[in-house]
């Protein structure tokens, strides 16, 4: 009798699970995670990622677009269930909103001319090197390569360090390799420049990586959502969305 | 690139929607409010200024933010407490309308409120001696000479409007501003795009500037010959 009532209630919230659609809130501004194609579809890595975990708890996504500065009201006006737009795990936003564990992590890396020799953060004694205010690269830059003699330039956003750095006034960077190859080293301005140094995932600086965010006191979906990116890391899921994007394993350490 | 460019033009269509709409809440809500001003009655009178002055005094983004996001999580909190777990869903497009229209209906109270005060007292007191009841007077002798008054003013007002119509973008509608930025975002070529939306809202206040100058000549007829006293 007991196990029948256990066996009717699994499949009730089965079929519950499966009938309620997963909004997913997100930020189409951030090429090549998500952004929006001419005709108005929303693409990228999260949404590839975002459909794979749906898939794996049997529900389906359906995107919902949102400005960055209310990503988190939405949430929990309820205009969606979760965020899957790239969002930091941070302290600041964790006493808000739940997290996930994280499905990515992109590392930091250091950019300038092409041939700087290189062997810690001494060689690039005496530099001027831009980064973005307020950033988590700015807290790297900081902490290990002012102290090595580095002149460090805060800047208002990571455009105006490339202008900077095209018009002279900078010799590199520090940035979140994803972007700043989007940004500069694919483009014509930035040829002659490239990366040096090891991939920066330093948590101390960097946090926890990039994680869902759902509201507060939904234990079962955030359960379902970490055994959902175990298990596409595991099957292979993962690696084949992140080769569409990138040329290694965005997972990170 | 083409396919982004028509993507904004007809977020156009949303920005002068939403605009057209807000423009027709704010005005029915100034009238109501200078009325309410100038009635004389004491509760009206506290109300209408304790309106015109928080609502003048509160920039739109946070009103914005507040009531859209702040009245959601209210609602939906309150529904939970009485055991509905499903949660309301304001439609953006009404919210954004209602909140643009009840921000700008402050600055509409006080613009028409200005310019009945301009019209002189005389003329609505001999209106009453010919017998002319308080809608009729105010049909035939205030209104003409208030929209003359006013427009300037309108004038203004609208123009700022047109401009709070890109914070809906906060609220999830998509007009030419938010557009514009998904665009630029996506192809990496901010100006092309931000140059193409401003000069889509200056071809939009333009032409309402020219509208509105029209219907000032037409309510200014012979005003400038004959001083109306």
């Amino acid at each position: 009798m007991r196990k029948t009532l256990v066996a009717l209630a699994i499949t009730t919230l089965a079929g519950a699970a499966l009938a309620a659609d997963l909004r997913v809130g997100l930020n189409p501004a951030y090429e090549p995670f998500e952004s929006k194609t001419a005709t108005g579809e929303i693409v990228g890595f999260d949404v590839d990622i975002a459909n794979a975990l749906c898939a794996q708890i049997q529900r389906k996504c359906v995107f919902v677009e949102s400005e960055w500065d209310s990503i988190i009201p939405g949430l929990q006006a309820k205009k969606y269930d979760v965020i899957v737009s790239s969002m930091s795990i941070t302290p600041e936003r964790a006493r808000v909103v739940d997290f996930t564990n994280r499905y990515y992590k992109t590392p930091s890396a250091i950019v300038v001319k092409k041939g700087t020799k290189y062997d810690g953060p001494a060689s690039l004694k005496g530099m001027k090197i831009g980064v973005l205010k307020g950033s988590t690269q700015e807290k790297w830059a900081l902490g290990e390569l002012k102290p090595a003699g580095v002149n460090v330039v805060p800047y208002q956003s990571q455009n105006q360090v490339y202008l900077d750095i095209k018009a002279g006034r900078l010799d590199g960077t520090v940035a979140d390799k994803v972007e700043v190859h989007g940004g500069f080293l694919r483009k014509p301005e930035g040829q002659d420049f490239g990366y040096v140094g090891a991939d920066q995932y330093d948590q101390k600086y960097y946090g926890e990586g990039i994680g869902i965010a759902l509201r507060k006191g939904q234990g079962d979906l955030k359960k379902q959502l970490n055994d959902a990116i175990a298990t596409i890391r595991a099957n292979g899921t993962y690696a084949n969305i992140a080769k569409k994007y990138f040329d290694f394993d965005p997972y990170g350490q | 690139m083409r396919d982004y460019y028509l993507a904004i033009l007809n977020g156009s269509l949303l920005t002068v929607a939403v605009s057209l709409a807000s423009l027709a809440v704010a005005t029915l809500i100034g009238l109501l409010g200078a009325a309410a001003k100038l009635s004389g009655r004491r509760p009206l009178v506290w109300l209408a200024t304790s309106y015109t002055t928080v609502v003048r005094g509160i920039p739109e983004l946070l009103m914005m933010l507040l009531i859209f996001y702040g009245g959601a999580i209210g609602l939906n909190n309150l529904l939970e407490a009485f055991g509905y777990e499903e949660g309301v869903d304001l439609d953006p497009f009404i919210a954004g309308v209602l909140t643009i229209g009840f921000i700008y209906g402050a600055y509409m109270t006080e613009t028409f409120r200005g310019a009945i005060l301009a019209i002189p007292k005389g003329q609505m007191e001999a209106a009453w001696a010919f017998g002319m009841g308080r809608a009729q007077t105010f049909v035939r002798i205030t209104l003409p000479q208030m929209v003359r008054y006013a427009l300037p003013s309108f004038t203004n007002n609208w123009l700022v409007l047109i401009k709070a119509t890109a914070l809906v973008s906060l609220i999830g509608l998509h007009d030419m501003t938010y557009l514009a930025k998904q665009s630029s975002a996506a192809v990496r070529e901010p100006f092309a795009f931000f140059l193409f939306t401003a000069a889509l809202y200056l071809v939009y206040t333009s032409l309402s500037l020219w509208a509105l100058r029209r219907l000032s000549e037409r309510y200014s007829l012979g005003a400038d010959k004959v001083q109306l006293l």
